[in-house]
C-alpha cells in the first residue's frame, strides 16, 4: 500500500530539508568518523528459537539469532553499583546500564530495527564483549529532544540492561 | 514363576528395594541412636553449639534440598556469608561470570543473628537451675582399685535459629523446581537434619518473592524461603565427671536419757465420745458433774437389773436410754445390781449439743 507523504514545511523560513540533511551528515561524520563506537546487534530469530510453551523462556544457549549486524551509535554506560543481590548477603558489582543514541537514518539504511528484547554486544576491549538486552527501544521519538529543533525526529535513545552469561553470551 | 505369567499385578505393598540389614525399631533403635550420638567420642555426647547447628542446616540445604537444572546441579554457597568478604569468593568462584559476580542460578543461606530461647518441646521450661543429671557410669582404675566415674550432664538448652534460603535465578522453571523439592521435603510439616547424631527438626515458616524487576536494570528472581531450626545446645564444658561411691561407712550415734513423750493425739471425733460409769463391788451410787451440755445415749449395761437417774438431786427417771444434761448439771446414778459381788457398768455415748 502506497503511503502518503506530507512535506514538512515548519521552520521553513530559516530551516529546511537540505539544512536538516546537512546537519545530519555532519553529525554522522562526527559519530562514524570521530567517535566510531561500534556495537553488534543480535536480533532474535523467533522462529528458530525453542521456547517454553508456558513461560516463553529458553534454556541456556538456546537463543537463536540472525546474523549479527554492526552499527554505530553514541554509547554512554552508567556507572557500576556495588550492592547485595537483593536481600541475600552475596555482594556483587552490578554493571551499569548502557544508553545508545543512534540515527534513525542509519537504521533505515541498514534495513534493520532495534526492538525490545534484542541483544547488543559492546566490545569493552579487544578480548571482552559485554552483552546487553534492550529494555527500552526508544521507538517513540515525538519529544522535542529527539526532534531537530522541532523539525523532524532524527535519532533514537535506546536503553539496555546487562545480561548474565546464562541468559545470552553470543554463541 | 512370575506374577506376570499369571497376568497378576504386583501387590501394592511390594517393596522393590529391600534393605539387606533390617531397620531396627523400638528399644533397639533407641540404642542405635545413642551409639550414633556417642560415636567416635567418649562416653559423653559431643558438644552441639551454634556452629554445629549452622553446619547442620547448610548440609540439609545441600543434601536434602539440592536439585539440578538442565542437567547441572544448582550450586549452593556452602557457608553463612559474614562480614569477611573474602570468604564469599571461596564459595562462589566456581560459578562466577566475567565480572566475578556470582552467576545465577544458585542458592545461598542467610542466618538471622537474633536467636532466642527455643521451643524444642522436650526441653523448654522444665528443669530450673541447670541441674546436673546422671548420664552414665564409666569404669575407671585409680591405680589401686577398680571403681566407676559418674558422668553427669545438664539439660540441653533449647534454641530457635531462623534461616532464610535465597534462591537467585532468572527462569521460572527453576523456581518451580526448587518449590517442588521444598514442598515434597516439608509435606510432613517438618524435616530433620542430623547434627552429631542428634535429629534436629526444621520447620518451614514462609516463602516470599523478592525478585528484582526494575524495568531498566538487570532482572532476576529471588525467592526467599524462611525456616526455623528447632535445636538445642549441649556444652561439654558444663559436663561433670566425679568418682562414684566405692565404700559406704555408716555411723549410728545413740544418747541416753528420758524418752521423749509422744504428743497426744486429738480425739477422732470431738462431737462424740464414750463414757463408762463403773460400779465397783459394794458400790451402787455414783455421781458426776458435766461441764458441757450433752445428750447421754445408753449403749450397754452390765450386771444391772435396774437404775435410777437424779439430776441436781431431782428425780429424772429410771432405766432411761436417753438423758439430756445441761452444763454444770450434777447427775447421780443409783443402780440395783444383779450380783452384788461383781462390778457393774453403764456405757454411754456422749453427744455434744
Amino acid at each position: 500500500m502506497a503511503s502518503n507523504k506530507v512535506p514538512i514545511t515548519r521552520l521553513g523560513k530559516f530551516f529546511g530539508e537540505s539544512d536538516f540533511d546537512l546537519e545530519l551528515e555532519m553529525g554522522k561524520e562526527w559519530l562514524h568518523g570521530d567517535m566510531n563506537f561500534t556495537c553488534v546487534l543480535y536480533k532474535i530469530d523467533r522462529y528458530r528459537t525453542n521456547t517454553d510453551d508456558v513461560y516463553g523462556e529458553t534454556v541456556q544457549d538456546g537463543i537463536k539469532f540472525h546474523p549479527p549486524i554492526e552499527f554505530k551509535a553514541y554509547v554512554k554506560i552508567i556507572g557500576t553499583e556495588n550492592k547485595f543481590l537483593g536481600t541475600s548477603k552475596i555482594e556483587q558489582l552490578e554493571p551499569g546500564t548502557m544508553q545508545l543514541s543512534i540515527y534513525i537514518k542509519d537504521l533505515e539504511m541498514m534495513g534493520v530495527d532495534i526492538e525490545y528484547g534484542d541483544y547488543i554486544g559492546y566490545y569493552e576491549n579487544e578480548n571482552r564483549v559485554r552483552y546487553y538486552t534492550v529494555s527500552n527501544d526508544g521507538r517513540v521519538t515525538s519529544d522535542n529532544k529527539h526532534n531537530y529543533g522541532g523539525y523532524k525526529p532524527y535519532y533514537r535513545t535506546i536503553m539496555c540492561a546487562p545480561v548474565t552469561n546464562n541468559e545470552f553470551r553470543g554463541l | 514363576m512370575n506374577l506376570e505369567d499369571y497376568k497378576m499385578p504386583f501387590p501394592k505393598q511390594i517393596k522393590k528395594n529391600i534393605d539387606l540389614i533390617p531397620n531396627k525399631v523400638g528399644l533397639a533403635r533407641r540404642k542405635e541412636m545413642l551409639q550414633e550420638i556417642e560415636q567416635d567420642g567418649t562416653f559423653l555426647p559431643k558438644s552441639v553449639l551454634h556452629a554445629d547447628l549452622d553446619r547442620g542446616f547448610l548440609d540439609f540445604v545441600k543434601d536434602k534440598l539440592g536439585f539440578s537444572v538442565e542437567g547441572k546441579q544448582v550450586p549452593v554457597v556452602d557457608i553463612i556469608v559474614t562480614t569477611q568478604n573474602w570468604a564469599q569468593f571461596t564459595q562462589t568462584y566456581k560459578f562466577q561470570d566475567l565480572d566475578k559476580n556470582a552467576s545465577p542460578p544458585f542458592v545461598t543461606v542467610v542466618r538471622s543473628h537474633d536467636m532466642k530461647y527455643g521451643s524444642y518441646p522436650s526441653t523448654v521450661y522444665t528443669i530450673p537451675e541447670r541441674r546436673q543429671f546422671f548420664y552414665a557410669y564409666v569404669p575407671s582404675f585409680d591405680g589401686q582399685r577398680t571403681t566407676v566415674d559418674v558422668y553427669q550432664i545438664p539439660q540441653p538448652i533449647p534454641i530457635d535459629i531462623k534461616y532464610t534460603l535465597k534462591f537467585i535465578c532468572n527462569r521460572v522453571r527453576e523456581i518451580n523446581q526448587l518449590n517442588k523439592v521444598v514442598l515434597e521435603r516439608f509435606s510432613s510439616r517438618q524435616a530433620y537434619t542430623k547434627v552429631k547424631g542428634h535429629y534436629i527438626p526444621i520447620k518451614w515458616d514462609n516463602v516470599s518473592d523478592e525478585s528484582v524487576m526494575e524495568i531498566e536494570k538487570r532482572k532476576y528472581y529471588i525467592i526467599s524461603y524462611e525456616f526455623t531450626l528447632v535445636g538445642f545446645l549441649i556444652d561439654e564444658d558444663e559436663f561433670v565427671i566425679k568418682p562414684g561411691i566405692t565404700r559406704n561407712l555408716q555411723l549410728l550415734e545413740a544418747t541416753g536419757g528420758k524418752a521423749r513423750r509422744q504428743p497426744r493425739k486429738p480425739p477422732f471425733n470431738t462431737d462424740k465420745f464414750y463414757e463408762n460409769v463403773l460400779f465397783l463391788p459394794g458400790t451402787t451410787i455414783l455421781s458426776d458433774k458435766f461441764s458441757e451440755k450433752v445428750n447421754l445415749k445408753l449403749i450397754s449395761s452390765y450386771n444391772i437389773s435396774n437404775y435410777e437417774i437424779w439430776i441436781n438431786n431431782l428425780y429424772y427417771g429410771s432405766n432411761s436410754n436417753y438423758i439430756q444434761v445441761n452444763s454444770g448439771d450434777s447427775v447421780r446414778f443409783e443402780v440395783t445390781k444383779k450380783d452384788d459381788n461383781l462390778e457393774s457398768k453403764l456405757s454411754f455415748q456422749n453427744i455434744l449439743v
